[in-house]
């Protein structure tokens, strides 16, 4: 399955790490393309780590490290949740929660022209992709998918929106399901969007509904698996 | 500038709509009720007078201290409280370093009128030498953790830190008594403050419908909501103060806010008393074990060829002459502290409990005392360990020989113990002896029980 390292007894997979690391000796392995993920830089032979979190291999040959914070760090082809802020002549100025703000070009929608560009309050809260996320450069977003289709990007209506860690919103959007929502949505209906800058919107019919897969989802940060469904049966009961 | 765009917290049209119907429907996002309090918890530091209070997600640290200062001319006989508000940027990304802003100065002047014109802190007790000196109280609050409603929180942490409060005890003495003299704490117990009531301070907020009331707003609430009101009540139904902002509000509402307000006042008053006495109780059983843990650091520094045995029969008899200085001096001032006598007994039993193993050889009168008395005493107190006891006593008294100051200073206060000391183990002037009896009678039931 996994490469032994020849230097180190255990490989680091699934085990945290922290920058300075070397997580992988390369002159064991010849002959094989690796792919390097975030948090990862080779030296020569070696690979090292950069971020401090857990070190994760999807088979083939794909490492990269894995960490939770509270801010966002612009990756292109991540959607997130962005809230408007100020509108210029070509762009819409966007609060993205990451070090700089983000540039949605007025034209970036489906059929969009000069003539019908939309109209957004400041405050409002849109549903996008990041097109070009470069380090020192404001982040480029989108309101359309590669192809120029709409495909549910765009502006949230109703609903409520909080704030979580990113690792949180990478639980959410795991495949299988993440077993807060599974066990949210047996016996709730709702509608959820879940941006990957740590932002989360929820809508539903009633406000109590609403309130409770919020909380519920925010409770289930620092839960395992098994606790999240017993911590949401807890909560349903109180509920009903 | 862009980066601090960029990090300043927004608020979505999405969550001020549905913060203001999920409210039609008496419902809180956090899934509160509307008169609901979150969980206060409260932790104090390892000073005296530090407190750290946490409401939900907010996180208020109050810290007092004091000095002396010259009074105000029109106030000679009264100290002064002052309240320091800072509002750390590591709260809020809105908050910024050195001299924050007119919520900071809002915050500090709540608290100060709760404080100061309710009378809550006796300012006429903390005058030393009136016109001259006096105690300034200073009230330090750090915002650790904008969660909303941060001054209920402050309110409460300056109360705690207040409650558990010490000054040092001071006396006029000198040779004019003009002196002051500043009493250390090992030796007089520091005062706590007098505190006649704790005002509590209840913020409410109100929304554009004016059946809308929410008590304790959360930092989302509080973007959303029209008009504010802090009410600073105490559990008798007094209302210290009361602060308004925003958007009117019909008198019907207020007075219900009024009578919400005293209730739940109650109920936080009695959370903190509880909290401080928990504290205190926990401080008293330190200091013992302090107590007797600093004496013995002290003998080991003097003598450095004790062993064991001897150690710690040095120890029990410093100790018992520390103890006989403090009720000598309480005694001879008129100045009994039923406390600390407790306290003293109570870490005689402990001190007894602890050296139960070796043989009792504490002697209040060591320099000059000859061995016969000794072993009188020993004998008297019915333990059978007595030629153990000579050696120890024997070295003992050839290593107190070269002991300094601290036994000589203990014996030249009592004047009347120089005649013959060997006598005064037996007989012994009266207030002597008085102050040690009990102490005696108290030793020999738990040796006896050993």
């Amino acid at each position: 399955m996994e490469n032994k390292q020849s230097s180190s007894p255990a490989s680091f997979v699934d085990s945290t790490v922290v920058p300075g690391d070397v997580v992988l000796d390369l002159s064991s392995m010849t002959s094989q393309t690796i792919k390097l993920g975030g948090g990862l830089r080779q030296d020569c032979d070696a690979i090292s780590a950069m971020k401090a979190g857990t070190l994760r291999f999807s088979k083939p040959n794909k490492y990269w490290i894995e960490s939770s914070q509270k801010r966002y760090v612009p990756c292109v082809e991540d959607t997130i949740l962005g809230i408007v802020v100020d509108s210029k002549a070509d762009n819409f100025l966007i609060d993205i929660k990451g070090p700089a703000m983000g540039f949605l070009p007025v034209l970036a929608f489906e059929g969009g022209t000069r003539r019908n560009i939309p109209k957004f309050e400041v405050g409002t809260l849109l549903y996008l992709r990041v097109v070009k996320a470069n380090s020192g450069m404001n982040p480029e977003l989108s309101c359309t998918d590669a192809s120029g289709k709409a495909a549910e990007f765009g502006p949230l209506k109703d609903g409520y929106m909080f704030e979580t860690s990113t690792g949180l919103s990478r639980k959410l959007l795991s495949s299988p399901t993440c077993p807060v929502l599974e066990a949210l949505g047996k016996k709730l209906s709702f509608e959820i969007a879940v941006g990957l800058n740590g932002r989360v919107w929820v809508n539903a019919a009633s406000p109590d509904t609403i309130v409770v897969v919020a909380n519920a989802i925010m409770n289930s940060e620092s839960l395992s698996g098994a606790q999240q469904i017993i911590m949401v049966d807890h909560l349903l009961k109180n509920i009903q | 500038m862009d980066a601090r765009l960029a990090n300043t917290w927004r608020l979505t049209l999405n969550e001020k709509n549905f913060i203001k119907t999920a409210l039609l429907s008496e419902i809180r996002i956090d899934g509160r009720k509307p008169f609901e309090f979150r969980n206060i918890s409260i932790n104090f530091g390892r000073e005296d007078g530090s407190a750290e209070v946490q409401l939900g997600q907010t996180r208020v640290m109050g810290i007092v201290t004091a000095k002396f200062v010259q009074p105000y001319r029109d106030r000679p006989n009264e100290g002064t409280l002052t309240i320091y508000p800072e509002f750390s940027p590591m709260a809020d990304p809105s908050f910024e370093a050195g001299r924050s802003g007119e919520s900071a100065v809002e915050l500090g002047r709540i608290i100060d009128r709760g404080l100061r014109e309710s009378r809550a802190v006796d300012t006429e007790s903390l005058c030393i030498v009136a016109g001259k000196l006096v105690w300034a109280i200073r009230i330090d609050i750090l915002i650790l953790d904008n969660g909303g409603d941060l001054v209920d929180a402050a309110n409460i942490a300056a109360l705690a830190a207040l409650m558990t409060f010490r000054t040092p005890e001071c006396s006029l003495g000198g040779e004019d008594g003009q002196e002051v003299i500043i009493h250390p704490p090992e030796m007089r117990d520091p005062l706590p403050l007098i505190l006649h009531h704790l005002p509590i301070a209840i913020t409410f907020g109100f929304f554009i419908d004016e059946n809308v009331v929410v008590i304790d707003p959360i930092h989302n609430e509080e973007a959303v909501m029209a008009g504010r009101m802090i009410a600073t009540v105490n559990a008798n139904g007094d209302i210290c103060a009361i602060q308004k902002a925003g958007e009117g509000v019909s008198q019907r509402v207020i007075m219900q806010c009024l009578q919400l307000a005293i209730t739940k006042a109650a109920d936080i008053t009695k959370q903190i008393k509880a909290a401080v006495e928990a504290y205190n109780s926990e401080r008293a059983l330190q200091k013992i074990k302090r107590e007797t843990t600093c004496v013995g650091n002290s003998v080991k520094g003097d003598q450095n060829q004790t062993l064991d045995n001897k150690g710690i029969s040095e120890l029990v008899g410093k100790y018992m002459e520390r103890l006989k200085l403090i009720s000598v001096e309480s005694y001879a001032s008129q100045n009994i502290n039923a406390e600390e006598i407790k306290s003293l007994r109570r870490g005689t039993d402990s001190n007894c409990i602890k050296f139960n193993s070796t043989p009792l050889s504490w002697d209040p009168y060591s320099k000059g005392v000859d061995l016969e008395c000794l072993k009188a005493s020993v004998a008297s107190q019915g333990l059978s360990t007595a030629s153990e006891e000579k050696e120890a006593s024997g070295q003992e008294k050839g290593s107190e020989a070269e002991s300094a100051c601290p036994y000589e200073d203990v014996n030249s206060k009592w004047s009347a113990v120089d005649a013959s000391t060997t006598e005064m183990h037996v007989i012994g002037p009266k207030t002597l002896k008085d102050a040690v009896k009990p102490k005696n009678k108290r030793k020999k039931k738990v040796s006896s029980m050993i």
